[in-house]
């Protein structure tokens, strides 16, 4: 018989561990028409990033491309995709599964974890810019309003995002 | 229940060892010692064969002598041996419902081989099973219908044409119905059909036309004779507006609206069209160009008689075409008609539409006028269409040189028609090649998801695109743009295969739009009580064995109806459907077994249940006195599956050949002797994909213990929860339900109902302390023999572990 398959990254059974995660279900869905392509505002600047060809790649099980890559940060949720997907595939939200699969293998860009610091140090992904304030009064919003900080770690410890022994240390 | 004044039973016994096959698991003798003990038993004999032959001469002189009056038939593959010795028997002067069949091979000998002795009690059970039965039999009489030698075929495309032209040629009175004023529907507007690229208004004349008929023929519809055949009525502007009656003698309300123009005297001059002032637009060429108020299609069209628009024209206060009809044959004082036919079936070919491109916003079918259908290319590319065979914007009516097609417009999308098409791809092919052809200059792309070229000679339509040069993009496109300055459309794409963003340039973009149900399908199958399936299309009963059929008998689908369809499935969906009107209506009568429900006053009344169960609209309500009614069955509807049985709570419905007094005796019989060392099993199988599974699994010597005996009954459905525990009773320590596939059952609904009622007869036993494990419903088809010999372990095993039934004293 012969041999089919020589690539070892190769492994099927990747697509049944996207579609078991939440936002991964509709994986399989994809007919590869390429609807996702063409409405990508990123795929016509950034050749890396391309959403029929991420989703292909997962359905071929290739994890390691997927989760080592750049590819599947760049997507940056206009939601463009998913609103034309004609088999209702939930583009975005595969996307998101399929970063947390990296997340979890330690594979994730550094600003993510600066995200993260700065949610938990100051309640915010991204300060506050004073441009950003002197644009509100401009159009006549209220300043915004400083965050919960203790509630919000509340939920950053309940929900997991903040890791047990830190939680335990915070105590 | 039926006050049958039935002879003494004279039982004749025939045990056939299938050519001294069995004989080496049964011991015959202990067979016949028992039989002789039966009551009522006249007569045994043993023989090799008694499905055909001597064996079955033996049964047909026993009868005629007069020595017996009821069979009882021990043979092997009983699903032939039953039909054959039926038929046998009727010639014989008995009526064949008086005969049980049982088979001693397959669901005793070969799976119960390793036990011969045990075998040999189950066989006894078996046989006074079958006797007690044959016993409580009653006669079951033939009913005869008349239908009538008329069909109504609904909608007058090539699907209704080609089927009218059938049944009228078979000798049938056909009434043809069409919704618009003109024959010919979707099929005339398209111009040209593939694989053959011929007219589409082209059909296969009627045998009537004796002077140029021949072998070969095929015409335009116009000129085809067919509207001269003398049994079939054309009616064009009709609709159906009122339905009643039964299977072979429909009555249906037909509302014609005025054509204004009388038929036998116009003369087809163009005069009237000439003068008439009012111009408006054309929906034969998908509003591509006006018409007047008075009008015909194309030249060849059926009938040859112009017709008013009523919305568009301006009667008294012009009437110009009046004034210059040469033969007075306008009418502007014409009313709506309503006629009623009795007809002996119907035919439903009312095909489909395209879906509304508006509804797809990314490609601005509504914004951009250059944003057409494929059905508005046809009326381009038609000679006969709009632009006389030239391909031009709409926008501007210059001639287009780039265009695009894009397939799968509104299908294979969930958010609009999920389903594939299955024509657009070789209309688009058909389309593109015919305008490369004649314009070689013409820049031609087809953006495609996949394409599909299945059907013969399919596949030489995208070589040849392919040779012409028309170019394939494989992707769907996102959005169509309009770029005002270059004057020109965008088509937003990604190439697949390429992975480039491709901006396409056209003059003219064509979506390949999906096809969807003609207008009023849904309407229509309310009417006449037939169900659609969940994409809109007409149901057919059984899509691979019964494709022109519907659930509701005599009523039968051809065409589009049931599905997107090319020409040549069409065609061939309209000869099946004309065949099984003929087989339906030929013999002037429908000839059925009284196998059906009947009801009983006495118990019966003020619930619905039955009515909203039977699956085929068989029984119905009758008021009796004040505001109390009972349930009425129609024998003609009633298919025997004995579902309303098992769903009447007050027991007042019993199927005439399955009753609950034989099904009791049975039952009893079937338990009264053990002969093993395991508990009693009682398998209730019914007579399709459960009792034949059990046949499979024997045919393929699977063993499972003797323990385990089987009731034949017509569906799952008819168990009843007293029934379960009567068994119990009688001694069975597990009882089992064995029906078709929950969506495969042959009466529809009735594993979903047995499946619910063992459910809900679980609880009941918990009341009476019998565990419900106890009891289990399986669902199998008759491929699956492996299963039934895997359940029927299961649920010994299961039995021998909670051990002996304890049933409470009141039980």
């Amino acid at each position: 018989m012969p041999h089919h398959n020589t690539n070892k990254n190769t492994n099927m059974s990747f697509s049944e561990e996207v579609t078991c995660r939440h936002g991964g279900e509709t994986l399989t869905s994809c007919y590869q028409c390429g609807t996702c392509a063409s409405s990508c505002p990123v795929a016509r600047l950034d050749s890396r990033f391309n959403p029929r060809e991420i989703i292909k790649l997962a359905l071929l099980g290739e994890k390691d491309e997927l989760v080592s890559g750049d590819a599947i940060w760049l997507c940056t949720s206009c939601f463009n995709c998913q609103e034309r997907c004609p088999q209702n595939v939930e583009i975005a939200e595969l996307f998101y599964a399929l970063r947390n699969i990296a997340i979890e293998a330690g594979n994730s860009p550094n600003i993510y974890a600066d995200f993260g610091s700065a949610l938990i140090a100051d309640g915010r992904i991204v300060a506050i810019s004073k441009f950003g304030e002197k644009k509100r009064e401009e159009f006549g919003l209220p300043p915004l309003k400083p965050v919960g900080l203790e509630d919000l770690n509340t939920i950053l410890s309940e929900t997991g995002f903040i890791k047990p022994e830190k939680k335990e240390a915070s105590k | 229940m039926s006050e049958c004044k039935m002879e003494q039973p004279k039982v004749g016994v025939f045990i056939s060892d299938c050519g001294k096959q069995l004989s080496e698991v049964l011991d015959f003798d202990a067979l016949t010692s028992f039989v002789r003990t039966v009551p009522d038993v006249t007569l045994i004999a043993r023989g090799s064969a008694f499905w055909r032959g001597k064996g079955l001469e033996t049964i047909i002189d026993a009868i005629k002598s007069g020595k017996i009056n009821r069979v009882v038939v021990a043979e092997s593959i009983t699903k032939i041996s039953d039909v054959n010795i039926a038929q046998a028997v009727e010639n014989a002067g008995l009526n064949s419902y008086l005969v049980e069949v049982i088979d001693i091979k397959d669901h005793c000998a070969w799976p119960h081989r390793a036990t011969p002795k045990e075998a040999t009690e189950k066989a006894k059970a078996m046989l006074l099973s079958a006797i007690e039965r044959v016993k409580l039999l009653e006669p079951i009489e033939k009913l005869e219908f008349p239908a009538l030698k008329s069909v109504l075929v609904i909608g007058g495309g090539i699907a209704g044409m080609q089927t009218a032209v059938d049944l009228a040629d078979l000798g049938f009175e056909v009434n043809l119905i069409e919704k618009e004023s003109f024959l010919g529907g979707l099929s005339a507007r398209v111009g040209r059909f593939f694989p053959t690229d011929d007219c589409a208004i082209c059909i296969q004349p009627p045998s009537s036309d004796v002077k140029t008929i021949t072998h070969t023929s095929r015409k335009c519809v116009y000129r085809s004779g067919f509207s001269e055949i003398p049994n079939l009525n054309i009616l064009t502007n009709s609709r159906v507006v009122a339905f009643d009656g039964v299977p072979g003698n429909f009555e249906l309300t037909i509302e014609t609206k005025p054509r204004y123009v009388e038929a036998d005297q116009c003369v087809a001059c163009d005069k009237c069209a000439a003068v008439c002032p009012v111009e408006t637009p054309d929906e034969y060429n998908a509003n591509l160009n006006n018409r007047k108020a008075i009008y015909m299609n194309v030249p060849a069209v059926h009938p040859q008689v112009y017709a008013i628009d009523e919305d568009a024209c301006k009667f008294h206060d012009c009437a110009k075409c009046v004034e210059v009809c040469p033969t007075n044959a306008i009418d502007l004082d014409q009313k709506t008609e309503q006629v009623t036919l009795n007809v002996g079936s119907i035919v439903v070919a009312t095909g489909f539409r395209e879906f509304d491109s508006s509804t797809i916003k990314e490609y601005h079918y509504d914004d951009y006028p250059d944003v057409i259908t494929n059905l508005e290319l046809a009326r381009l590319i038609d000679g006969f269409g709009p632009t006389a065979g030239n391909i031009v914007r709409p926008s501007d009516g210059k001639s287009a040189k780039k265009i695009v097609f894009v397939q799968c417009a509104g299908s294979r999308d969930k958010r609009y028609n999920p389903y594939c098409s299955s024509i657009c791809c070789m209309i688009s092919l058909k389309h593109a090649s015919l305008i490369k052809e004649t314009n070689p200059d013409a820049e031609v792309t087809i953006c495609y998801i996949d394409i599909r070229t299945t059907g013969r000679e399919h596949e030489y339509y995208y070589e040849r695109a392919r040779d012409l040069g028309i170019k394939f993009v494989k992707g769907r496109p996102t959005e169509i743009y309009n770029d005002e300055e270059k004057g020109k459309l965008i088509v937003d794409v990604e190439d697949a295969l390429l992975k480039r963003f491709l901006d396409l340039e056209a003059d003219l973009v064509v979506l390949a739009t999906s096809m969807v149900p003609a207008e009023g399908t849904t309407e229509l199958a309310q009417l006449l009580g037939i169900p659609l399936e969940s994409d809109g299309f007409f149901k057919e009963y059984n899509a691979k064995l019964r494709p022109t059929e519907t659930k509701q008998k005599g009523i039968f689908l051809c065409g589009g109806a049931t599905f997107p369809k090319d020409a040549p499935t069409a065609s061939l969906h309209a000869h099946s459907a004309a065949m099984k009107v003929t087989k339906f209506l030929n013999s002037g009568k429908i000839v059925k077994d009284l196998r059906t429900a009947e009801i009983n006053d006495e118990y019966c009344g003020d619930c619905e249940l039955c009515p909203v169960t039977c699956p085929y609209g068989a029984i119905l309500l009758e008021p009796t006195t004040g505001d109390h009614f009972v349930a009425r069955v129609n024998d003609l509807l009633c298919e025997g599956c004995g579902i309303c049985v098992g769903t009447c709570p007050l027991n007042a419905i019993e199927l005439r050949n399955s009753r609950p007094s034989q099904m009791t005796a049975q039952i009893n019989a079937l338990l009264s002797v053990n002969g093993t060392s395991k508990p009693l099993v009682l398998a209730f199988c019914c007579q399709e994909c459960g009792h034949t599974a059990v046949d499979s699994s024997g045919m393929a010597k699977m063993e499972y213990p003797a323990n385990v005996r089987i009731i034949k009954v017509p569906c799952a459905g008819i168990v009843r929860a007293n029934q379960i525990l009567e068994a119990f009773k009688a001694g069975a320590q597990g009882i089992m339900v064995v029906g078709c596939k929950l969506d495969g059952c042959h009466y529809e609904l009735g594993s979903q109902q047995a499946e619910k009622k063992i459910d809900f007869t679980k609880v009941l036993l918990k009341e009476y302390g019998i565990e419900p494990e106890r009891l289990e419903m399986f669902s199998m088809v008759y491929i699956e023999g492996d299963q039934f010999a895997e359940a029927a372990k299961m649920m010994t095993d299961r039995v021998t572990e909670l051990g002996q039934l304890k049933l409470m004293e009141d039980s």
